[in-house]
């Protein structure tokens, strides 16, 4: 079964769907909190030492907690757009839909991790620890919003 | 499949086109003022190859949440695409600001590129692929 029709053949000109934005609210709510936590335990814990393998790549903790208020700020604003992305996306909500765009948005940022492997001195190990962090950090966010922003209705529209 | 495909290839070659010139030649000045946080050009050219895989998987990856989720709506959806992807990444490189000491001023210029980028792969795209009930009706 193709879910959204990458054989180009499902898509048709839908009528536009208003949003419940108390769900979506809650969906954003929850899918930060997901973001913040998960982004903590392994980045921040799971992934100390082997960032501190390069520590002139990162900031002081007196640096960090200077600009702490940053990351805060994108987190917020990552799971603003990602709560969009998937309302947008799959209007119907559900875990498994979303959970495939989350393996979308991973890929869409595998990129940005290749790239700064390629000009900036980071190790093999943080690469992966990123590339596998953001795997399951967006398909478990992704999912977490569609299980929170799901419609009783069938998919109405897209776009 | 076929315009799937040329969608990935029209927006692999712009992503690749305005990465050299915006971030190899316009920025180039600008790096070189963080330069301690990057590798040595000749370090950054034996790993080339994995900038070219990674434009190549954000085309495809790109083409493909168009594809499944915003074919039929055009340019627009594109568009529309294209800034919430890049604006998730804005969210991104605030984290990345919070966490290493790039200068704001080189993450901002990143950013107005990044949307340039996202905005026009979201036109491409979106004029390329067009779903089989939108091209015959």
């Amino acid at each position: 079964m193709k879910p959204f029709g990458l054989d180009g053949t499902q898509q048709e000109p839908q009528p536009k769907e208003i949003m419940n934005w108390k769900k979506f609210f809650i969906a954003f709510v929850a899918a930060f909190g997901f973001l913040f936590l998960f982004g903590f335990l392994w980045y921040a814990m799971l992934m100390h030492g082997a960032h501190q393998e390069v520590p002139a790549l990162f900031r002081t903790e007196s640096e960090f907690n200077e600009h702490f208020l940053w990351l805060v700020l994108g987190h917020i604003v990552m799971a603003f757009f990602l709560t969009l992305l998937c309302v947008r996306f799959v209007p119907a909500g559900g875990a498994s839909p979303c959970a495939l765009l989350g393996l979308f948005v991973a890929l869409v940022y595998l990129g940005p991790h290749l790239i700064t492997f390629a000009v900036q001195p980071i190790t093999t190990k943080i690469l992966w620890g990123w590339i596998v962090g953001s795997l399951i950090q967006f398909i478990v966010a992704c999912s977490i919003i569609g299980t929170i922003y799901k419609t009783s209705s069938p998919v109405q529209g897209r776009f | 499949m076929k315009r799937f495909i040329f969608a990935f290839i029209a927006a692999f070659i712009f992503i690749f086109l305005w990465g050299w010139f915006y971030n190899g030649v316009l920025l180039k000045d600008v790096f070189a003022e963080a330069q301690s946080l990057f590798r040595p050009r000749e370090e950054i050219m034996r790993l080339f190859h994995w900038i070219i895989i990674s434009q190549a998987g954000l085309a495809l990856a790109f083409v493909m949440i168009y594809a499944s989720g915003f074919a039929g709506g055009g340019i627009a959806a594109g568009v529309r695409l294209g800034i919430m992807v890049e604006i998730f990444a804005v969210g991104a490189r605030c984290a990345i600001y919070a966490t290493q000491p790039f200068p704001a001023k080189l993450l901002v210029l990143i950013s107005i590129g990044g949307f340039i980028e996202m905005i026009v792969t979201g036109v491409i795209v979106g004029a390329i692929y067009k779903p089989a009930v939108a091209r015959t009706s």
